[in-house]
């Protein structure tokens, strides 16, 4: 029974590990940018939600505005952080990122205090009893939830409307795709309006969990979600859901079982390297 | 003038650190997430034996060996996993570190190493001997860049596949920058240890790694003064601008970021470009 | 060549005049150093520590400074870092001329800190870091607070003798603080009958303990030791509670401060801790405390704050009986401390560790509150060497 519970629990943090990298492999498949400043907008999708539920009391208000402000400050990022440094080497764009999560960290610190800001009444803290005495918050099956709803959208955008299909056509081929007539600024625009409101949520729904945020919410994200991805292989969508999964099952089970050999992040860590040494492109990578 | 020695010692100690992280991502292109774990590993080795009370001198050599016999092994990695694949996994090798290090008792765990004994020199020696290896590795670095196996490394960096092409051993040259640089690393790391007689777990963190890489970039990747006086000057950057307080993360970062936005070809990128430009005005 | 050495000796001239101004501008002040986490990972600490001590310097200053002289408080950044505390330290002795040091920083950059601070000669006070290795830097290194082995025996007792529960989970944080704690604990664990049934660690950034709390119900303990601090520990009872595991959950210092209560809500409800700061007590020295550092603040005291007080108040105390021109007679007036403080009364035993109380606090209906008060001289007995 208690395998059964860790399982589950492993998929709840798997699911957030999920909606996180998601934007984040969205980002690389167009860019080839590893984004770190993607945890930022996570985390400032964190603050959004508290302060906008603080002040409206709509928690369901709060995860809209997070996910259309945070979605444009994304596209804000790209315009000015990212266009400029396309044709760079791509560890230049990798350092400006930092550069701009560790000054993300310090303005969220000078704006909001350093001791963080929680929910004055949270919302969504009931239960419900999954089998004898296992319980879930709403809060863990929303992040289930959403994370089956919004990995649903994406396929089904990316694979049935137009917007998908230049989307795919600008991953693999940009020039070809420009050639006919696809308008490849607007589908890195929208690119990163989907990643950063993706991330938004999760810091929402983090911040739910938590009851805080704070300004380093997003440094294990900053690095955790880079390894999901690339043991997903890079690029790929169901990898990095595969990868998510995993990550957060294997984390579940590390912790009680493994937690005195090994910290979490080198748990985590150890199994990428172990993959990445038998598949150099990750789990689901194309080779 | 103790505080002066101080920030001396500082900042050799992290040229020399840049310029072992430089060796390996400047010259070969093998970026690296992960280097304070070699750092750490050179610190942790001469410590300890320090501590059981081994010459100092005597422990450099066996925390360049055992970092370098680190890095031999993340080369090997380097032979299976390539590009921002090989940055991910060298930056997991940099939380494997920590995570280990952590656990371990006879390293002092999360206690870290306190009490280590001074070098058998006084500041003033310490703080000339580390500008002096600092020196010797630059003039090394500048020995090798116009070397055969400088011009292997840039081939390797610049398309490692062509390089193979023409019949190069590629491996081989880039199993030696990394063990070259990171038993640098391991050398750096031994003086950090005695430079302030503290280490923990914490102090080869990933932030440290991301901050050497960021000297290496910032500097000009690849070039060897760009690097030492980017590694310089970044290293003691907090404690210049303690005047600003509550903002110093701030503008450290933001002066990171300005650097990659406008200048990503570093400081050696802007010396160049002046050069050029005084040259044509003459 | 003439035209540069004219330029260095006016540069040096204009730099001996503002020496000179400098010596005659600090004749009547009194400059004690002050290192701190204010930006990075640690700012919230930093934050609190920050307001105690310069809340402190505001006291002494209006009660008529150290005999005449104004007290002034130096701060810098350390960002948590040894790699930053170590030239701090040197730039303060001897750039700024401090008389005295006080660490309102973690163990690591105070550790580092420490032995600048010995090899010249200077006292310097540690506030609230619990490195037990602080103090074994010399003789002119204090600290005002516990050891986290103390703090650890604390809660066995307060465990497994005054609450008297015996089936004991140990839920530790993996960094100093949290692994010094578990060794103290575990020390006394057999001696108050304790037995533990279970044993989890955790990372400074996990905020998510799903699968520890299925874990711990699964164990069933009678309660919880759990290290942490605020940030980690609000998410940690919440969730403790929401997956339905009911027991007392024991915690310490870490926890302390309204922002603990904020975060876990009603799920704090009960919660205990081993401290340094009783909000209920009727000693004037704490009550003037609470009420003057949540003025100047705007949030409740916290141990942070108390402590960064507490240090700098020996630290005036010793100056005012000696003065500043002697650092061995200051480092003898500190030794010889007797003081009453926010918090408790404060003496040292011969490494320079503090002997005093350790106040117990419960959560009720939102607050920290009086629970009991462990004085157990010879279980709280500090490291001697």
């Amino acid at each position: 029974m208690l395998y059964l519970e860790l399982f589950i629990q492993g998929i709840v943090q798997g699911s957030i590990y999920g909606l996180i990298a998601l934007g984040l492999t969205l980002v690389y498949g167009l860019l080839r940018i590893l984004h770190v400043a993607h945890a930022a907008l996570f985390t400032l999708g964190g603050y959004i939600g508290v302060i906008v539920t603080n002040t409206t009391g709509s928690f369901s208000l709060a995860i809209v505005v997070a996910m259309v402000a945070v979605g444009l400050v994304g596209m804000a990022v790209y315009k000015l952080a990212y266009e400029p440094l396309l044709h760079r080497p791509p560890y230049i764009a990798l350092i400006a990122s930092i550069a701009l999560f560790i000054a993300s960290e310090e303005i969220f610190r000078i704006v909001f205090g350093p001791f963080g800001l929680s929910y004055i009444d949270p919302p969504l803290q009931g239960q419900i009893e999954l089998f004898a005495g296992f319980r879930l918050k709403y809060g863990e099956i929303l992040v289930m939830g959403i994370a089956i709803v919004m990995l649903s959208a994406l396929a089904w955008l990316s694979a049935k409307t137009r917007t998908g299909i230049a989307w795919r056509a600008t991953v693999t081929d940009p020039e070809m795709a420009a050639a006919f007539g696809i308008n490849i600024q607007n589908v890195r625009y929208l690119n990163f309006f989907i990643a950063s409101a993706l991330a938004a949520v999760a810091g929402v729904l983090v911040a739910l969990l938590n009851n805080l945020v704070e300004p380093t919410m997003g440094s294990v994200p900053s690095y955790k979600a880079l390894a999901i991805i690339v043991l997903g292989g890079l690029g790929s969508i169901r990898g990095t859901l595969v990868a998510s999964l995993a990550l957060g099952v294997i984390e579940a089970f590390g912790t009680i079982y493994v937690g005195h050999l090994l910290d979490r992040d080198a748990l985590a860590f150890a199994f990428l390297i172990l993959i990445l040494m038998v598949r150099p492109q990750g789990l689901l990578g194309a080779k | 003038m103790a505080y002066e020695i101080t920030l001396l010692t500082t900042m050799a100690i992290s040229i020399l650190f840049a310029l072992s992280l430089n060796f390996i991502s400047g010259f070969c292109g093998q970026i690296s997430l992960g280097h304070a774990a070699f750092l750490g590993t050179g610190a942790y080795a001469s410590a300890m034996l320090t501590k059981s009370s081994i010459p100092f001198l005597l422990t450099l050599p066996v925390a360049a060996i055992i970092a370098g016999f680190f890095g031999f092994l993340i080369g090997l990695a380097s032979l299976r996993v390539r590009h921002d694949f090989l940055a991910i996994t060298t930056m997991g090798v940099g939380f494997l570190f920590v995570g280990i290090v952590r656990k371990q008792d006879f390293l002092g765990g999360e206690l870290g190493l306190a009490g280590i004994p001074s070098p058998d020199m006084s500041r003033e020696s310490f703080m000339v001997f580390c500008i002096i290896l600092a020196v010797i590795f630059a003039i090394f670095s500048l020995y090798i860049r116009r070397s055969w196996m400088g011009f292997v490394f840039e081939s390797i960096a610049d398309n490692e596949d062509v390089t193979r092409i023409l019949g190069i051993d590629a491996s081989r040259f880039k199993l030696a920058a990394f063990v070259i640089g990171t038993a640098v690393a391991g050398i750096a790391g031994a003086l950090y240890a005695h430079h302030f007689r503290y280490i923990g777990p914490d102090s080869f963190g990933f932030v440290q790694s991301v901050s050497v890489l960021a000297m290496v970039i910032v500097g000009g990747v690849g070039s060897v003064w760009g690097v030492a006086f980017a590694a310089a000057v970044l290293s003691i950057l907090p404690l210049l601008v303690q005047f600003i307080d509550d903002y110093k993360l701030l503008f450290y970062s933001g002066l990171l970021f300005a650097m990659m936005r406008f200048a990503p070809d570093g400081v050696a990128g802007i010396v160049q470009r002046l050069y050029g430009y005084v040259r044509r005005k003459s | 060549m003439r035209h540069f050495k004219n330029k260095a000796l006016a540069a040096f001239s204009i730099a001996a005049v503002f020496a000179a101004s400098l010596v005659t501008a600090s004749a009547d002040t009194i400059k004690i150093g002050f290192n701190a986490p204010l930006t990075g990972f640690a700012a919230a600490d930093g934050a609190s520590a920050r307001h105690g001590a310069e809340l402190a310097i505001e006291q002494v200053n209006a009660s008529g400074g150290i005999n005449g002289d104004t007290l002034e408080l130096v701060v810098y950044d350390d960002q948590a870092s040894p790699t930053e505390s170590v030239p701090i330290s040197q730039k303060l002795i001897q750039n700024d001329g401090v008389v005295l040091g006080i660490s309102g920083s973690y163990s690591g950059a105070t550790r580092a800190a420490a032995g600048i601070y010995q090899e010249n000669s200077v006292p310097y006070i540690s506030a609230f870091a619990i490195h037990p290795d602080i103090t074994r830097a010399g003789n002119y290194v204090f600290r005002t607070s516990f050891v986290g082995e103390v703090q650890g025996r604390a809660g066995a007792k307060l465990i497994g003798e005054m609450m008297g529960l015996k089936r004991v989970v140990i839920v530790t944080l993996n960094n100093d603080f949290g692994k010094s704690l578990e060794a103290g604990f575990r020390e006394m664990a057999e001696r108050f009958g304790i037995e533990i049934v279970g044993q989890y660690e955790y990372g400074i950034r996990d905020r998510q303990f799903g699968p520890i709390v299925s874990s711990i119900k699964n164990d069933n303990p009678d309660a919880i030791y759990a290290s942490g601090y605020f940030f980690t520990a609000g998410p940690l009872v919440s969730q403790l509670r929401a997956g339905g595991v009911d027991a007392p959950v024991i915690g310490q210092e870490g926890y302390d401060g309204q922002k603990f209560i904020e975060i876990a809500g009603a799920a704090s409800e009960g919660v205990i801790i081993t401290t340094s700061l009783n909000r209920d007590s009727d000693v004037a020295e704490t009550r003037d405390f609470i009420a003057a550092f949540e003025a100047r603040a705007g949030y409740p005291a916290d141990m942070v704050g108390a402590s960064a007080h507490t240090a700098v108040m020996v630290a005036a105390t010793a100056l005012r009986a000696v003065g500043a021109s002697d650092s061995a007679a200051l480092r003898d007036a500190i030794a010889a401390t007797n003081l009453a403080v926010s918090t408790g009364t404060i003496t040292f035993n011969d490494l320079g560790e503090v002997q005093k109380d350790v106040q117990v606090q419960i959560v009720r209906d939102g607050n920290w509150h009086e629970h009991s008060v462990i004085s157990d001289a010879d279980l709280l007995a500090p490291p001697t060497e």
